[in-house]
């Protein structure tokens, strides 16, 4: 009797997560074609459409920019949480929360001057998603609380917490009724650098290899790894391992807040449930594919933000805009396969036959 | 006039139980499913994509068939076989169970909008009729809340019981937690990891497909894109409330569904309570448990399975 079984290759197929990417970008487009097809929808026309509305002018390779921005900095929150091998799921909450610190920071000094408006509605909503997040991480490391659960739970809190503002507290009163949270401050918004690019492209970059500079080359970077890597080794090195929890879910949750406030000034005009957008869960799989690397990180969520943009232009011929969700969350389901193809092999086996 | 505003406060109050036993229905199917698939030591984040998938084909299946159960039955085959995509990722090809289940939540919301597009606004309907149980439906205010449900009720409570019997009382049932528990202990007794992992998530998506076709061919009873409204994060939490047992999940999904059911309800009994916090209970209730149940660890054995969450691979043992 034979049976298939997986088996690990003597040395791993060269390429890596590139190739296992590409692959997952390559099983993704095959899948949406024949889906395309069974529903009698234009397989060449939809994909040209996506690729022309992401990467084909310098106006759509702005906008492609701008959508990078929170799938590049969950990513990175996502990324930063995983050097201690935890899992931060709640970055969709983070965002949320980050922007309502936000919109406090604006609704409480509407008449500041734009540039230290700014300033100051960023260190807030940083400062709103590492609180969002600190409580997962000192449950974590006090009492062995699952983050993934409770960062989970949080994002469904934060969600309501904002309809609950639209229609009570900050309800705009100009909303015609309309339950809308008042706009944010005109003059907290974000300039543009190129095209339609704004700055937050630029911010984000910066906070990209900020954190790349920080992990390799800062003290407490590199006791981030060892902790990561051996959490004995670091006990007995007197590394705190509870307060690296902590410190480790605060920092994510203030990129992804971070985040959230980037949108409130860049792409948003005011607070909504909506703001987040479903970052939060792409911008794990954004990690994942990523493998936790900030350079790799950056290349994904422009991927992944060309494949929203474009999805969202797809409408005006006729296609659905699901298309867009369908082929990202095919390319991490490809990449896996590729990714356990290039480490182990599928063999044909003979099954002992025991008496 | 006092007897007017009782007879419309009692309405009230048999709407809110009836809609609390139709909620608490549709979060227990998926929640046993993730209850089955987690006590084999899968978690599956992709509960509430799989929902959304059960709930578009159901209610295609049923308005094409004219039949309800067929398009409970189309619901459950397509639930199941989307959470194959997962127990192949997950379990066969050991990639982390968070991602891939994220993912699924990601490919189902997709796939049901994309497939469910044509069936948006479709005017047809082909919703399940209460099933009244003969004398016991005529008891007042039980009658109503209790016996006079949709045959998806009774029939949760059935594979209820039947899940807790087979997980409690089968070597089946043995041999599947035991996956969960430690998967090298129960391949060297002869279990076969993959296999019932494998089975459990498809089991789990199978019932989460069946919540979501229930959702749209008798809850709502339509299709629309957003219908499953996080309904598939609730049946997450819902196995932690219920500490991974059937019969607290049952429990748990009454507490649950009647938070969901009192939201919409709250106006006609002159509270003037905003319905949006109460939406937020859930969500912290299960925080307050997982938070008790990680204290009271400290002394007794955790009631989560030991192997949740990790992957396995035989030559790595």
């Amino acid at each position: 009797m034979k049976r298939l079984v997986l088996a690990r290759r003597e040395h791993p197929t060269r390429g890596g997560q590139p190739v296992a990417f590409l692959f997952g970008l390559v099983f993704a487009l095959i899948g949406g074609a024949l889906l395309l097809t069974i529903s009698g929808d234009p397989v060449f026309d939809t994909y040209e459409r996506m690729w022309d509305r992401s990467f084909g002018s310098f106006d759509t390779i702005s906008a492609t920019f701008n959508r990078a921005v929170p799938l590049a900095l969950v990513g990175l929150a996502v990324s930063i949480a995983a050097t201690m091998g935890l899992w931060n799921i709640g970055a969709e909450g983070q965002i949320l929360f980050g922007a309502t610190a936000a919109t406090f920071v604006g609704r409480l000094f509407p008449d500041l001057p734009g540039p230290i408006l700014i300033i100051a509605m960023l260190l807030a909503a940083a400062l709103g998603g590492a609180l969002w997040a600190f409580g997962p991480g000192l449950a974590r490391a006090e009492i062995g609380v699952s983050e993934i659960i409770t960062t989970l739970m949080l994002n469904e809190v934060a969600l309501r917490l904002i309809i609950y503002l639209q229609t009570t507290k900050w309800k705009d009163p100009d909303g015609f009724g309309f339950p809308q949270i008042t706009a944010r401050p005109e003059q907290a918004k974000l300039g543009a650098i190129w095209e339609r690019a704004h700055l937050g492209v630029l911010i984000a970059l910066a906070v990209i290899a900020a954190f790349a500079w920080f992990m390799n080359r800062s003290v407490w970077g590199y006791e981030l790894k060892i902790a990561g890597s051996s959490p004995k080794t670091a006990t007995y090195a007197g590394i705190s391992m509870r307060r690296k929890v902590i410190g480790v879910m605060a920092l994510s949750g203030a990129v992804a807040g971070f985040a959230g406030g980037i949108e409130l000034s860049g792409s948003a005009v005011r607070l909504s449930e909506n703001i987040s957008n479903g970052f939060g869960f792409a911008g794990i799989i954004v990690a994942a594919l990523a493998l936790m690397r900030p350079s790799g990180v950056a290349v994904v969520a422009l991927a992944f933000s060309a494949l929203q943009v474009g999805g969202l232009s797809i409408q005006t011929l006729g296609v659905s805009s699901a298309v867009s969700t369908i082929l990202q969350a095919l390319i991490l389901f490809g990449a896996i396969g590729a990714a356990v193809l290039s480490t182990y092999q599928i063999r044909l086996i003979e099954r002992k036959v025991t008496a | 006039m006092i007897f007017a505003e009782l007879t419309i406060s009692e309405t009230a109050i048999i709407g809110l139980f009836v809609a609390t036993i139709q909620f608490a229905t549709l979060l227990f199917l998926a929640g046993l499913g993730e209850t089955i698939s987690e006590r084999a030591g899968v978690l599956n984040l992709g509960v509430e994509g799989m929902m959304a998938i059960g709930a578009v084909f159901g209610f295609i299946g049923a308005v094409e068939s004219g039949s309800p159960w067929i398009g409970l039955l189309v619901g459950m085959i397509a639930g199941g076989l989307i959470a194959l995509l997962h127990a192949t990722a997950a379990v066969a090809l050991g990639a982390d169970q968070v991602v891939s289940g994220l993912a699924l939540t990601m490919l189902g919301l997709g796939l049901a909008d994309f497939i469910g597009d044509d069936y948006t606004s479709d005017p047809r309907r082909a919703l399940f009729a209460e099933v009244d149980i003969p004398g016991l439906s005529d008891i007042r205010f039980i009658g109503d809340v209790l016996f006079s449900a949709s045959p998806v009720t009774y029939l949760a409570i059935v594979f209820g019981i039947a899940a807790w019997f087979v997980l409690n009382r089968t070597s089946i049932g043995l041999g599947l937690r035991a996956v969960g528990q430690s998967a090298s202990t129960a391949d060297a007794a002869g279990h076969s990891v993959v296999g019932m992992r494998m089975g459990a998530v498809v089991v789990g998506g199978a019932l989460a497909g069946m919540s979501g076709a229930y959702l749209s061919t008798f809850v709502v009873g339509a299709w629309s894109v957003g219908v499953t409204a996080g309904r598939g994060w609730i049946a997450v939490a819902l196995v932690i409330f219920g500490a991974w047992r059937p019969g607290r999940v049952a429990a748990g999904a009454l507490l649950f569904g009647f938070t969901l059911a009192l939201q919409s309800r709250l106006q006609p009994f002159g509270v003037s309570f905003s319905p949006i916090l109460v939406s937020m209970l859930p969500y912290l209730l299960t925080v307050a448990v997982l938070i008790v149940i990680s204290i009271r660890a400290r002394n007794q054995p955790s009631p989560s399975p030991a192997g949740l969450g990790i992957a396995y691979r035989r030559e790595e043992r």
